[in-house]
């Protein structure tokens, strides 16, 4: 033979050294860069420098500020001004900084129940960081009875409305065919309104994450990735070939799942809220909450109407999508972060609009069967007006 | 933090007023016995409970990097270099020279002022009415700087832009102010370099005083002070408030007296951005000699209003020992570092 076989491609000790060139340049490229300047003249006039401060505790006479360095390069604390007066204050660990590092600043200030303070933060380089404290109020510290009240707002705003909603199953069993694919429209509808709030919620949160964690990036990588995994294991459902039913069922709980993400995100706004004291939680506002909560319930329910899943499951389905609601209003409660919060939301949306797209599949099978055009645009909207509407109350 | 918890809009209500539901009330029971608390009985405070820091910087600024010590500069008079010219006149000779330096205005934050030799306020210049006044005026910076006295001089020797070399000095170059020291009474000088409002923030400004022929009435002590501020951030608005440059200076380093000693307060408001300033003085009054342009007291009270370059004389003794403040009656000056205090000793 003449002629060599085709070599299958084999990781090489060449190949190594190939793939190490570029790095070893570039490498050089920056330690060239760092040396000399590379003949750009980028010496700024001031420093730049970013303080964030991620969450004040307030307890009797001391303001506790949490603070991160979100700047390019380490900073140092020099002076804190209280309500235009020069405060004393300690700091841990260290007056100094490091980038992203964080530090605890203590001010031992005698502040009043229901008052508004703006703290300035004095770095060495004169440059001023401000945090407003809107209404002051003791800070709610873990305790029995604070955790049993999260538990409650989480109770009322994500477990209870999901299983009225729920409770509709028995009665909506006995509509036609025509009628449920109405629902599952309905469905989609409330789905892609709730996916909208969520990626405007998280593009909120987004804005208070320090900038070095790209907040925006995150709500990407969180929805992008949610939305292809959920993908991928409900293909490998298919490929499985569990029967229909079984699909269905799946679905449901995918629904749950998205919808438990979304009311994660929203205990986290709520218990966030009420720690720096934004938060009227009036009989008026839950009844809203809970009015339009129900219709989540109705969506996790709306695939399997024709079928007979067990109580259990249905029970586990309004666990999965109330209770996350109870655990995000304990975090944003007593660690309120921006940070877990756009990571939350980002994933919620990312189920949010999977499942959506799960629906509109079988939506798909049902108009193949029977076409009826009117009845999937009247649902779509009709969802997406149902929580428009009941938005209003709570606007 | 911004209200950005908009969670559907529902949570911006805001306001902890209406608490209508088991959940909420569950939560704000928590916070209200607490919150009682934190208002402690008058009896309490008589009782010393601690409620808090009074305001003060953290740390202590380094006076010797800084070239200078409020604690000198209150009593720090400059005559000059004295001789006397043919006519029989007394000649007062001072260099000066205008310097960029970074001061530790605060602790922790050195601020890149401009100076009148190094020190902010700039040399107390002294004089007896009548004298001749020579300043050799150099600008070692790298603005333009003048030298602009308040009192009876020439236009050449003003010290304002348009007014001849003497406007303004390039820097590397040099000008003598020349002019006879009158009227008598408190008066001031500073740097009027356009943009006049930064030239006079960033430090140029210093006290000139001119004593009446006879002098003024004896007393035991003498004192400067010139009350100005700092606007660290370049906001065109200050942070730090002081009298002789570093905030709470006099709180933390009591001024020594002794009952019964008379004491005189040439007192100069150069504050920049805010319309007024004032001075206090705690379990006292004091006669007030507007610009002191008169030896007969305007006023006998205990608060005097300043506007920017407003100046006058303060005499006072204490009659009793202890320790007693003085600041800024815009108490949010005095918060921000115009406080002081003389601590009275038998």
């Amino acid at each position: 033979m003449t002629q060599q076989p085709t070599q299958t491609p084999r990781f090489t000790f060449r190949t190594f050294i190939l793939l190490l060139l570029p790095i070893l340049l570039l490498a050089g490229v920056i330690a060239l860069f760092l040396s000399t300047g590379g003949g750009l003249d980028l010496d700024s006039a001031a420093p730049v420098e970013g303080l964030d401060v991620e969450r004040y505790n307030l307890t009797k006479n001391m303001i506790e500020l949490h603070v991160r360095n979100t700047g390019p390069e380490e900073i140092n604390v020099a002076q804190v001004v209280v309500n235009e007066a020069i405060m004393p204050f300690t700091i841990t660990p260290n007056t100094a900084i490091q980038r992203l590092g964080r530090a605890v600043i203590q001010i031992n200030y005698p502040w009043s129940y229901g008052e508004a303070y703006a703290v300035t933060i004095f770095t060495s380089n004169a440059i001023a960081f401000g945090v407003d404290i809107p209404v002051a109020f003791e800070t709610p510290q873990p305790d029995s009875a604070t955790f049993w009240g999260f538990t409650l707002i989480g109770l009322y705003v994500g477990v209870i409305p999901i299983f009225l909603g729920i409770f509709w199953f028995p009665a909506l069993r006995q509509l036609g065919r025509r009628t449920m694919t109405f629902l599952m429209a309905a469905t989609a509808g409330l789905l892609i309104f709730l996916g909208l709030d969520t990626i405007a919620e998280a593009l909120e949160f987004a804005g208070e994450v320090p900038s070095a964690f790209q907040g925006i990036g995150l709500i990407g990588i969180g929805a992008v990735a949610t939305f292809l995994l959920l993908d991928a294991i409900s293909k490998q459902q298919t490929n499985a070939s569990v029967d229909e039913t079984q699909r269905r069922l799946s679905i449901a709980f995918m629904i749950a799942v998205g919808i438990g993400f979304h009311n994660l995100g929203e205990g986290l706004a709520i218990g966030a809220a009420y720690n720096v004291g934004e938060i009227a939680l009036g009989t008026f506002l839950v009844v809203g909450f809970i009015i339009q909560n129900i219709t989540e319930g109705l969506g996790i329910i709306a695939p399997v109407l024709r079928d007979k899943p067990s109580i259990k499951n249905l029970a586990v389905m309004g666990m999965i999508g109330g209770a996350p609601a109870i655990l995000g209003a304990w975090i944003g409660g007593y660690t309120p972060s921006p940070f877990l919060a756009v990571l939350f939301l980002a994933i919620g949306a990312g189920a949010i609009f999977e499942v959506i797209y799960e629906i509109a599949k079988l939506i798909h099978k049902d108009t193949t069967r029977e076409p009826m055009p009117m009845t999937v645009f009247s649902g779509v909207l009709a969802g997406m007006l149902l929580l428009w509407v009941t938005g209003l109350l709570i606007k | 933090m911004n209200n950005k918890f908009s969670r559907r809009d529902f949570l911006k209500i805001g306001g902890l007023a209406v608490l209508g539901t088991a959940s909420a009330t569950a939560v704000a029971q928590n916070s209200q016995p607490t919150h009682n608390n934190s208002h402690v009985s008058p009896a309490l405070q008589q009782h010393g409970e601690h409620e808090g820091d009074l305001p003060n910087t953290t740390g202590e600024v380094d006076h010797e990097k800084n070239g200078f010590n409020p604690d000198e500069i209150l009593t720090d008079f400059d005559y000059g270099k004295v001789s006397t010219l043919p006519n029989g006149q007394t000649l007062r000779e001072y260099e000066i020279i205008a310097l960029n330096k970074n001061i530790e205005v605060v602790p922790g934050i050195e601020y890149p002022a401009w100076t009148y030799n190094g020190r902010i306020p700039g040399p107390t210049i002294r004089a007896t009415e009548g004298d001749r006044i020579r300043i050799h005026f150099s600008n070692g910076s790298n603005h333009p700087h003048s030298m602009h006295f308040h009192g009876f001089h020439p236009g050449a020797m003003d010290g304002i832009p348009g007014s001849g070399p003497g406007g303004m000095v390039q820097p590397g170059e040099s000008f003598v102010y020349e002019f006879d020291a009158e009227p008598f009474g408190l008066h001031l000088y500073h740097c009027h370099v356009f943009p006049l409002a930064r030239h006079i923030a960033k430090g140029l400004y210093g006290t000139f005083i001119v004593d009446p022929k006879e002098g003024r009435p004896p007393v035991d002590r003498e004192m400067v002070m010139v009350m100005s501020g700092f606007d660290v951030d370049f906001d065109d608005a200050n942070d730090f408030y002081a009298v002789n440059a570093i905030p709470f200076h006099y709180q933390n380093h009591p001024i020594q007296i002794k009952v019964g000693e008379k004491i005189r307060v040439y007192l100069v408001n150069i504050l920049e951005f805010d319309l007024l300033n004032s001075f206090h003085l705690h379990a006292n009054f004091f006669q007030y000699y507007p610009t002191g342009t008169s030896l007969t007291p305007a006023e006998f009270t205990d608060t005097i209003i300043q506007g920017q370059a407003q100046r006058g004389i303060l005499e006072f003794t204490y009659k009793y020992p202890g320790m007693y403040m003085f600041h800024a009656h815009v108490t949010e000056f005095a918060e921000l570092g115009w406080n002081g205090m003389f601590e009275v000793a038998e």
